[in-house]
């Protein structure tokens, strides 16, 4: 009996410091108010703050300049979506294929290779007609090959499409022969597109048009 | 007596009239201000960047200024310390099943097997329950709206973490004279999360702020 008023007591005074405990990190982490607000300004100074709107829309200037200002490219890599765009208005819209996301170990474990496209902002660095691909070592390891150690071996015409985009680091904006493969992710980072779209693309774009990969 | 009410009755819809908006416009401006130049820095490198609102309830995926994708946020609860009005940077993300990237077995292709499987990691198979680790101690929780029996069982679980887990953590670092701050952003639907998941990779930088 004794006992089992014991326990009773010891269950109800942990509950109770449990309880007290949580309490006390509720209030002491209850949302504090916005911090770090600029040093020297007085709510209700009508000088301070059309001073501090004039700074706030003369920034909001200097980063607008920094957007692009004619034909740029955007890829949406989740969706596998490619939109070129003049200003604001756009201009095409296509479904591409982006990085697969997949890893590539070499026998051995010297190299490894991920698949993805990267994401940012780049610039068309090159253009080629009839580009003929030349497969870095990752393509013969994919397909269990020895990596030839005579250049003209790793050419292999017709593959790429009619156009090709070079955006820097071996990755390309260019066609493909799996055109029903188009929406999915299946590339080794490379952005495939569609020939009709791979035309306009090609067409419109110039060396340094921008392109915004996300 | 009836007219000194009314003359206090005036005299608040005056104050609420006229002094109460011009504070909320300049505790506005300097935020603002202060974002313009944070942004500007991020905005000056080729790299994205992403922009919370946390008063207007919006996520923006952002490059040269330039808004790539904005996702609407349901609802912003906040613990502990704002976030800092200066760029965080994800450390990492976590998640209870990470999405797995496919190895690939060299000369498995499809020309020696016959059959074609698509070894990639798509939108789908990013998850829609995951927490963000910023940098100065910064947790995001990111969930969508449960719908259905699982999701709102998921929601409970989450719920019971976030009111009773978090600010006991929270408690812990301060004890260690560490700042800390947690914010649960809730968006409408499930792609949003996953699209949310996909856009923020690990290193990214971005701004929090209280607009």
């Amino acid at each position: 009996m004794k006992n089992k008023k014991r326990l009773r007591l010891a269950i109800l005074a942990s509950v109770a410091i449990v309880v007290v405990f949580e309490a006390v990190a509720i209030i002491v982490a209850w949302p504090r108010g916005d911090s770090g607000l600029p040093i020297g300004f007085e709510p209700g100074d009508q000088k301070a703050l059309a001073k501090l709107e004039a700074e706030t829309s003369s920034v909001r200037k200097k980063i607008a300049a920094l957007g692009p200002k004619g034909v740029h490219i955007v890829i949406d890599s989740a969706r596998n979506q490619l939109t070129l765009k003049s200003g604001k208005d756009t201009l095409l819209q296509a479904v591409v294929s982006c990085g697969s996301g997949s890893v590539l170990e070499e026998p051995g474990g010297k190299r490894t290779w991920i698949f993805d496209t990267p994401r940012g902002e780049f610039q068309v660095k090159s253009k080629i007609v009839d580009p003929t691909w030349i497969k870095p070592d990752w393509a013969f390891i994919e397909e269990g090959k020895e990596i030839p150690k005579n250049r003209e071996e790793r050419y292999e015409p017709g593959v790429l499409g009619d156009y090709a985009l070079g955006f820097g680091d071996g990755y390309f904006i260019h066609g493909t022969l799996y055109t029903r493969l188009l929406g999915r992710s299946v590339t080794h980072g490379c952005v495939r597109v569609g020939d009709k779209d791979l035309k306009a693309i090609y067409q419109a774009a110039a060396i340094g048009t921008r392109i915004y990969i996300y | 007596m009836r007219q000194s009410g009314r003359l206090l009755k005036w005299a608040v819809v005056c104050f609420i009239g006229i002094f109460l908006p011009a504070r909320g416009l300049d505790q506005r401006a300097p935020l603002e201000n202060r974002l313009a130049k944070e942004e500007l820095l991020l905005a000056k490198t080729p790299s994205l960047y992403f922009v919370l609102f946390t008063k207007s309830k919006v996520l923006a995926l952002k490059s040269r200024g330039m808004i790539l994708q904005e996702w609407k946020v349901k609802s912003v609860k906040a613990w502990g310390d704002g976030a800092p009005l200066s760029p965080l940077t994800l450390e990492k993300k976590s998640t209870l099943f990470p999405p797995k990237r496919t190895k690939i077995q060299p000369a498995r292709n499809e020309e020696e097997t016959g059959e074609f499987e698509l070894e990639a990691l798509e939108l789908k198979d990013m998850p829609s329950r995951f927490s963000l680790f910023m940098s100065q101690l910064i947790r995001v929780y990111v969930h969508p709206q449960a719908k259905g029996f699982f999701p709102r069982l998921g929601n409970f679980g989450h719920l019971l973490a976030w009111n009773f887990w978090v600010p006991v953590q929270n408690l812990i670092f301060q004890m260690r004279k560490r700042d800390f701050g947690a914010l649960d952003i809730k968006l409408e639907k499930k792609d949003d999360c996953q699209s949310v998941y996909w856009a923020l990779f690990d290193g990214i930088q971005g701004l929090i702020f209280p607009l």
